[in-house]
């Protein structure tokens, strides 16, 4: 059995897929028996959607560029 | 191609500026943390608008075997990589210290690998809860500016743009085992500082 710290370790390529099936199921396993580590990877999960979640700095001068951008395609354009 | 893409294309081709504006709000950020991942903040600004008049200019041969976005980020990846020449020495794992530091071996028993001090419960469970919190969103910038460059990329790429590992891979050009260790430790030190913060109502 992984202990904590194991799982801890892990935790990231578990979130990710990235563990083999015989990892995961050492994960899923240490996870049915230890509430800390259900904690932690529940709260991680949180955590990523927290970064999703935070408000992006507002683009600034979007108009111009797209203007930019058209009369350039515009210009281009066979 | 995706249904979206094709519509989207179709009127970038005719130089329809709303269509740019949708195509600049929708991917600006993206592009922005890619060259942020290979050039450094100093001259992310240059290589993105370097990255937009080549995406203009080769738009007319976009065949749609990639998504949009993967293509918008593969010009600025390569805009990047040709501007600096910068043949990257070796992948910078460096590990700066954190704020609220990390998820680290004190953690843990050293004896039987259990939790000594287990996760604290946070008193929130939505992002939008925790975010309602301005002084924890001002706690997670700081802590999102004190990783390094590659690292806080590669985190906001997977979490905030949602790229596949692959992918984050081939545009940064770095290995899948690389990406992994990146990653890791940078949600380690963000999970630090909300857990800091849950703890102690404190940045």
């Amino acid at each position: 059995m992984l202990t904590c710290k194991e799982q801890v370790a892990r935790s990231s390529d578990y979130l990710d897929g990235q563990l083999s099936f015989r990892e995961t199921l050492m994960v899923r396993h240490h996870l049915l028996f230890c509430p800390s580590c259900r904690r932690f990877m529940r709260q991680m999960r949180l955590m990523q959607a927290t970064l999703k979640a935070m408000p992006e700095q507002p683009e600034e001068n979007i108009d111009a560029l797209a203007e930019r951008l058209a009369d350039e395609r515009r210009n281009n354009s066979p | 191609m995706a249904a979206d893409d094709t519509e989207l294309l179709a009127r970038l081709l005719a130089g329809e500026q709303k269509a740019f504006k949708e195509l600049v709000t929708a991917y600006q950020s993206a592009m922005r943390a890619v060259a942020y991942a290979i050039v450094g903040q100093r001259h992310v600004e240059e290589v993105v608008q370097d990255a937009w008049l080549s995406v203009v200019r080769h738009l007319g041969g976009f065949e749609g075997r990639s998504s949009l976005k993967t293509w918008l980020l593969t010009i600025t990846a390569n805009s990047a990589r040709n501007r600096y020449k910068l043949n990257r020495r070796e992948v910078l794992l460096d590990d700066l210290p954190s704020p609220h530091g990390t998820i680290d071996d004190d953690r843990f028993s050293a004896s039987d690998g259990h939790w000594l001090i287990a996760p604290f419960a946070w008193h929130q469970d939505t992002p939008e809860a925790l975010l309602t919190e301005s002084e924890l969103r001002n706690c997670l910038e700081h802590t999102l500016l004190s990783l390094s460059e590659l690292q806080r990329s590669v985190l906001l790429l997977r979490e905030r743009q949602g790229l596949e590992l692959e992918e984050i891979c081939n545009l940064l050009q770095i290995s899948l085992s690389n990406v992994r260790v990146l990653l890791h430790r940078a949600r380690l030190k963000v999970f630090a500082t909300v857990e800091h913060f849950e703890e102690t109502g404190e940045c």
